[in-house]
């Protein structure tokens, strides 16, 4: 049986292989280096085995990728593109969107995407978070929601079913918290930043019914900001050391290094939790939508075109070629093939037969489930990541302890945001 | 007569012009849009005369940088040559001049090592949970110790990594400073009962004054560009209990706002105040 699914898939990848030749027969006419500044993803390493399927499609040009972690990469591209536009792409993602866009330091995409590369079958939530203002300006390269994953024996051992609601999971947190034997109920990310804390409060806030704006005028500093900051900083008592000041790394880290019972993270998580060589918890583990109510966070990166490099349209649609090949599916395919979970993005690579015969169905049937609860947390506006990374601030001096008072904590942040508006009009 | 008279000047005005190129139109340029209102989303900006430097004064951010900078200064600077003379007069003293060339070459690879580098692998040696720092605590009280989320311990732990870089490098200097010196004061102080630490405070140190100041001085200017290592280690956190000026400008500047005429501001007000401070202390050390 396992013989037969494999050589139903080997079929289908040869089928996906041939169409993607007959797109290589289409050359364009590109030379030089094509720049990108991205952050680390297994995914465009990959691509980087593949420079000489560029080089024959692009009609000769090559390409170069520079790397640098989220928030240093987040502000490396937003000095570059305003400044100098050293880079022909820029890795972007759902917080600066509309900053990039709004600013006219990208291009929109769909005018340089190839049609034959079927933008389309993208992921619906991918593509509604690289679209602002109507038009889409990145290709997605990882994305999704979020996922409750939790440590099947442990919750077992202590007579636990996984929770269905917040207060199951705030109870089950606490009896599955001990430090003794070197397991913490969860972890959370402590760390400053629209992308980090702020990123994991979030679906507190909207879930307890919160809203960043009403039209110009800030509405978050009510009672449900400070109801889910409350609950956040509740958990935080039970999250593992490290993630007080720590991010997505240090929670996976101790997730994967089986001193975490249960987390709410960013679907990518299940792929690094499952597989041996990097979670030593491989076998243990359990996924289920984000307890109600908590709504999931939607979020998606992706590859987008610079528009001081790429001074004339041969140029653009030169690097949205690149965003297109790397984006394509056949590469979606190979880093299928390589167990690369967390870089894809396509509708047809999801619901193929590889994906299931490598994933199983539980984790597809939960990626649909928590489609359903996965929203756009933050406030989609250009000013979005001045004002996430300054509660970012507050928050992480809440966690920290150097600041008690959240009501106060809210109302400086409502004295920002005020200043912000003032200061766009 | 004329021709040598010249001299300097044509040696000198090709090194000065550089200089003014690559020192003097940035610095020109950023108290230029000190004055402005620009953002990095809006390439044009008006002028709005000395309103950013009189926020400055109303942002608690920034006040908490100035005392977090003028902490770490005073705190690496001390600490580095505290531990400098201390343990340079204890290689003197005690080890023998073949193992002191070993040890000196052991001393010298922290400061070798890039700056990025080094806080990364102090980083993952403080962390709570695998770090090799903290297991000791760990093993003997079987609770994690999380010195860098700690508000308390975050800026004296990553200055434990700015003196262990620059605090063995002083201490081989400070050694090769007193294998220079002449015997003859030390026998003279030995043959009249002086005591080991009375000829090292009456007699070597005064002696190195002129170097120590120096020393001093360098250390000073290199803890000002510390801006890395916080970053790499806190990235100005917990909170902003590790949020220097220069890493408060260049959020402002890069990371958050991009508020660059803001950050220019704040980057104008720390070149003030160094060279007025650089300037006095020099005068009054002379």
């Amino acid at each position: 049986m396992t013989k037969a699914k494999t050589l139903v898939s080997s079929i289908a990848f040869a089928c996906l292989f041939s169409t993607g030749l007959t797109t290589l027969a289409v050359a364009a006419e590109c030379s030089g280096t094509i720049k990108v500044l991205a952050q680390p993803r297994d995914g465009l390493t990959l691509l980087e085995d593949y420079k000489s399927e560029f080089e024959k499609l692009s009609g000769g040009a090559s390409f170069e990728i520079d790397y640098l972690n989220e928030n240093d990469r987040r502000a490396k591209t937003k000095a570059d593109a305003s400044t100098i536009g050293k880079y022909n792409v820029y890795y972007i993602d759902e917080a600066n969107v509309a900053l990039f866009a709004s600013a006219g330091w990208v291009a929109p995409l769909t005018d340089y995407y190839p049609a034959e590369y079927d933008y389309a079958d993208f992921d619906p939530g991918r593509q509604k978070v690289a679209t602002y203002d109507g038009k889409v300006w990145f290709a997605p390269v990882t994305g999704g929601g979020d996922l409750m994953v939790y440590r099947k024996d442990l919750l077992e051992a202590a007579g636990i079913t996984p929770p269905k609601t917040l207060d199951e999971y705030v109870a089950a947190v606490k009896k599955l918290n001990q430090p003794d034997q070197g397991i913490y109920g969860t972890a959370l990310r402590g760390q400053r930043g629209s992308g980090a804390n702020v990123w994991r409060w979030m679906p507190f806030f909207k879930g307890f019914g919160g809203n960043w704006f009403d039209g110009k005028t800030p509405v978050f500093d009510g009672e449900q900001a400070v109801k889910a900051t409350e609950t956040y900083l509740e958990l935080f008592k039970y999250s593992a050391p490290g993630s007080q000041t720590g991010g997505w790394d240090e929670a996976v880290g101790a997730f994967t290094s089986g001193q975490v019972a249960m987390l709410i993270e960013s679907t990518p998580l299940v792929g690094m939790a499952i597989d041996p060589k990097s979670s030593k918890v491989a076998g243990k583990v359990g996924y289920l939508p984000p307890p109600a109510p908590l709504t999931g966070g939607g979020y998606g990166h992706g590859l987008a075109i610079g528009m001081k490099a790429n001074k004339d349209e041969a140029s653009k649609a030169c690097a949205g070629l690149f965003v297109a090949w790397a984006t394509s599916k056949e590469n979606e395919a190979r880093r299928l093939e390589a167990g690369q979970f967390s870089e894809l993005n396509r509708t047809s690579i999801m619901t193929s037969p590889k994906f299931a015969e490598l994933y199983g169905p539980d984790l597809g049937q939960a990626l649909a489930d928590t489609g359903k609860v996965t929203a756009v947390n933050f406030w989609q506006n250009p000013q979005w990541p001045d004002l996430g990374d300054r509660w970012g601030i507050i928050l992480e001096e809440l966690i920290t302890g150097t600041r008690t008072d959240i009501k106060e904590g809210l109302d400086e942040l409502d004295g920002f945001a005020k200043d912000l508006v003032a200061r766009s009009q | 007569m004329s021709q040598k008279n010249n001299l300097p000047a044509v040696f000198l005005t090709p090194a000065m012009g550089i200089l003014a190129v690559l020192a003097l139109v940035p610095t020109a340029y950023a108290i230029y849009i000190s004055f402005q209102n620009r953002e990095l989303s809006r390439p044009d900006g008006n002028l709005i005369g000395f309103a950013n430097y009189i926020d400055l004064f109303s942002d608690r951010r920034f006040i908490n940088a100035i005392g977090v900078s003028l902490t770490w200064e005073a705190v690496t600077v001390g600490m580095t040559l505290l531990i400098a003379v201390g343990l340079g007069i204890l290689l003197f003293e005690c080890v023998s001049p073949r193992t002191r060339n070993l040890l000196a070459l052991l001393f010298l690879v922290p400061v070798i090592l890039p700056r990025v580098s080094a806080a990364f692998v102090w980083k993952f040696a403080f962390h709570p949970l695998y770090g090799i720092a903290t297991y000791p605590y760990k093993a003997i009280t079987g609770q994690p110790l999380d010195l860098l989320s700690n508000p308390a311990t975050a800026l004296a732990t990553v200055a434990l990594v700015d003196v262990w870089q620059w605090g063995l490098f002083f201490a081989v200097i400070v050694l090769k400073l007193l294998e220079t010196l002449p015997p003859q004061p030390f026998e003279a102080a030995k043959l009249d009962h002086a005591r080991t630490w009375e000829i090292y405070a009456f007699i070597a140190l005064p002696m190195l004054k002129a170097p120590l100041i120096s020393l001093a001085f360098v250390k000073m200017i290199e803890s000002l560009r510390a801006f890395d290592l916080i970053y790499v280690m806190t990235r100005g956190g917990p909170g902003i209990s590790t949020e220097t000026l220069d890493m408060y400008a260049f959020s402002q500047g890069f990371i958050e706002s991009g508020r660059i005429s803001y950050a220019s501001s704040m980057a104008v007000l720390m070149m003030i105040a160094t060279s007025i401070a650089f300037t006095f202390i020099w005068k009054r050390v002379q």
